[in-house]
């Protein structure tokens, strides 16, 4: 499990690591609308290819994202059987126990995947090269013009930091839990629905306990030190832009712009 | 010998950039029947040489051979069942695996897993309650009202219900009081005398290795560096301190004697014959 790539900060040295985050955060979520574009099979295709470059870019490895992806192929083949049950349009592909098989329900199928696997890799791509510490102060930033309308933008930035800090803590206590408990023979794998059930029980409990008193003592540490949420405080990083920040922006604009395009004159 | 790592190398999240060697073709033989300490600093193995004994690890390569069973990295987990019956491994911190409604209840939960009847594995958790030390009157209490300690003995205790031949523990006395970690121990040396089994304690703490240990494991940067008797190794003054261990009180304040000009004979370890040999020395002056 601990090699969840999923939403994990790979530090390495590139152009794409070192962009304000500010900017990056506003560069997934045109890139997130871009996906959306019905731009048709260029339009994919031009987009897969921009994103697979900023991949390469940030130095990732793309079969390390692939890997992350694994999990999807579960609901690939779900999607598919839907498909299959449901889309009745499209030609006649071939039939199998009585079945017919219409090409939509395949292409709708590959179409609704390839989706999901650009936004993927478009969260991975920020999510990867960017710190998370980082990302929740570039939150902060992107969310402070809404504290005029009663947002609490820093309690929100310090949920999700707390949130993200705890991630790979919980799936180490989770590791060493179920560790702990296949030492007393529990098996999440194998046995009867009730052993299962027990099984994951065993497991929930607890973390859950462990989890609890993991949030009373940060709270108390956090008082401790005299948190105070709404006190003005100064921060010892400072988030810049630069001129490359803006060069990315303007790409991922024309990007978006050329997308919509192609979906107007397809 | 029932025990033994051969070249057995462990490397955790293998072909990602997170990937790091833990051990490194360790070899090593554990004598049955024996309590064999394990040290070395944090990083060491330690914790990795240990998982490997009830297979929760499988070895990248090499083998590790557990009673009379081979474990390689083809094993199936479906296979491991039985082993894990005849090695029973405590975490650290092994509180934080309670989770039934009741202290019985839990303690029964590792034996049921194996097979064991419900009435059976009642008679065997009352009695392992016994065994670590525990009023039987807490039995039907929440595992999750007891005091610290007290959980770490029913989280032994569930354990114990299954009646390993191998014990394994993985540093059982941190974050006890002093007198807690001693009865804990003491448990542990009964367990190895009356119960005969064999016991692998995973400590930082040398004064319990002296007290209590017959053989003593150094870990160092994920490969076996001493594996000798606790007798001979603390004797070794020049290997302890290549290795950074502090000695045991009683052979510092021996080696203080010696040179405040009090040489006291070899092989001095416990407090008890200390006593007497200093007693003597000022008598006959």
């Amino acid at each position: 499990m601990s090699n969840i790539a999923l939403g994990r900060y790979i530090p390495l040295d590139s152009v794409v690591h070192k962009l304000d985050p500010r900017m990056k955060i506003m560069a997934m979520f045109l890139l997130l609308v871009a996906v959306f574009i019905p731009a048709g099979y260029y339009g994919y295709g031009v987009l897969g290819f921009f994103i697979v470059a900023v991949l390469l870019i940030a130095k990732l490895k793309l079969n390390f994202i692939f890997s992350a992806m694994k999990p999807m192929l579960f609901m690939l083949v779900f999607l598919l059987v839907i498909n299959i049950l449901v889309l009745r349009t499209g030609y006649v592909l071939f039939s199998i126990f009585g079945f017919t098989v219409y090409s939509d329900a395949i292409f709708q199928t590959l179409y609704i995947t390839f989706r999901l696997a650009l936004m993927i890799m478009i969260t991975t791509a920020l999510t990867a090269t960017t710190k998370p510490l980082d990302l929740t102060l570039a939150i902060e930033d992107l969310l402070a013009p809404l504290k005029r309308f009663g947002v609490p933008a820093h309690e929100i930035a310090m949920m999700i930091s707390i949130a993200l800090r705890f991630i790979p803590t919980l799936i180490e206590e989770t590791e060493r839990i179920m560790k702990a408990q296949a030492s007393r023979g529990v098996d999440l794998k194998e046995g009867k629905f009730k052993e299962k059930i027990m099984a994951i029980l065993s497991l929930i409990v607890p973390l859950f306990v462990s989890s609890f008193q993991r949030a009373e003592d940060l709270a108390d540490a956090m008082e401790a030190r005299g948190y105070v949420p709404s006190a003005k405080r100064t921060r010892y990083k400072q988030l810049k832009r630069t001129f490359k920040d803006y060069v990315m922006i303007a790409i991922v604009l024309l990007l978006l712009v050329g997308l919509i395009v192609m979906a107007v004159y397809k | 010998m029932p025990i033994a790592f051969e070249k057995v190398s462990y490397t955790y999240a293998p072909g990602t950039p997170f990937a790091y060697a833990a051990l490194k073709e360790v070899d090593l033989a554990i004598e049955m029947n024996r309590i064999t300490a394990i040290i070395g600093p944090t990083g060491s193995g330690k914790s990795t040489l240990v998982q490997h004994l009830n297979a929760l690890l499988l070895p990248s390569s090499g083998q590790v051979l557990v009673l009379d069973r081979i474990i390689t990295h083809t094993d199936k987990p479906k296979q491991l069942k039985s082993l894990r019956k005849n090695v029973g491994l405590v975490f650290q911190f092994p509180e934080y695996q309670l989770f039934e409604e009741t202290v019985l209840k839990d303690i029964m939960f590792g034996p049921l897993n194996f097979g064991v009847s419900e009435e059976n594995a009642r008679k065997k958790a009352l009695e392992t309650l016994n065994v670590v030390g525990m009023d039987a009157n807490i039995a039907e209490k929440s595992p999750l009202d007891l005091s610290g300690g007290q959980k770490r003995r029913v989280a032994i205790a569930g354990i114990l219900a299954i009646d390993p031949k191998v014990l394994v523990l993985d540093e059982p006395t941190a974050g006890l009081d002093p007198q807690g970690s001693k009865s804990m121990m003491q448990l542990f040396m009964q367990l190895n005398k009356k119960y005969e089994k064999t016991v692998l304690i995973v400590t930082h703490n040398m004064e319990h290795v002296l007290t209590y240990c017959d053989n003593v494991v150094v870990m160092r940067e994920g490969k076996c560096a001493v594996h000798q008797t606790v007798k001979d190794f603390f004797n070794d003054a020049t290997l302890l301190n290549e290795l950074h261990i502090t000695p045991p009180h009683v052979l510092r304040f021996k080696e203080a004697m010696k040179l405040g000009g009090m040489a006291l004979p070899e092989g001095i370890q416990d407090i008890q014959s200390l006593a007497i040999a200093i007693a003597s020395r000022i008598k006959h002056e």
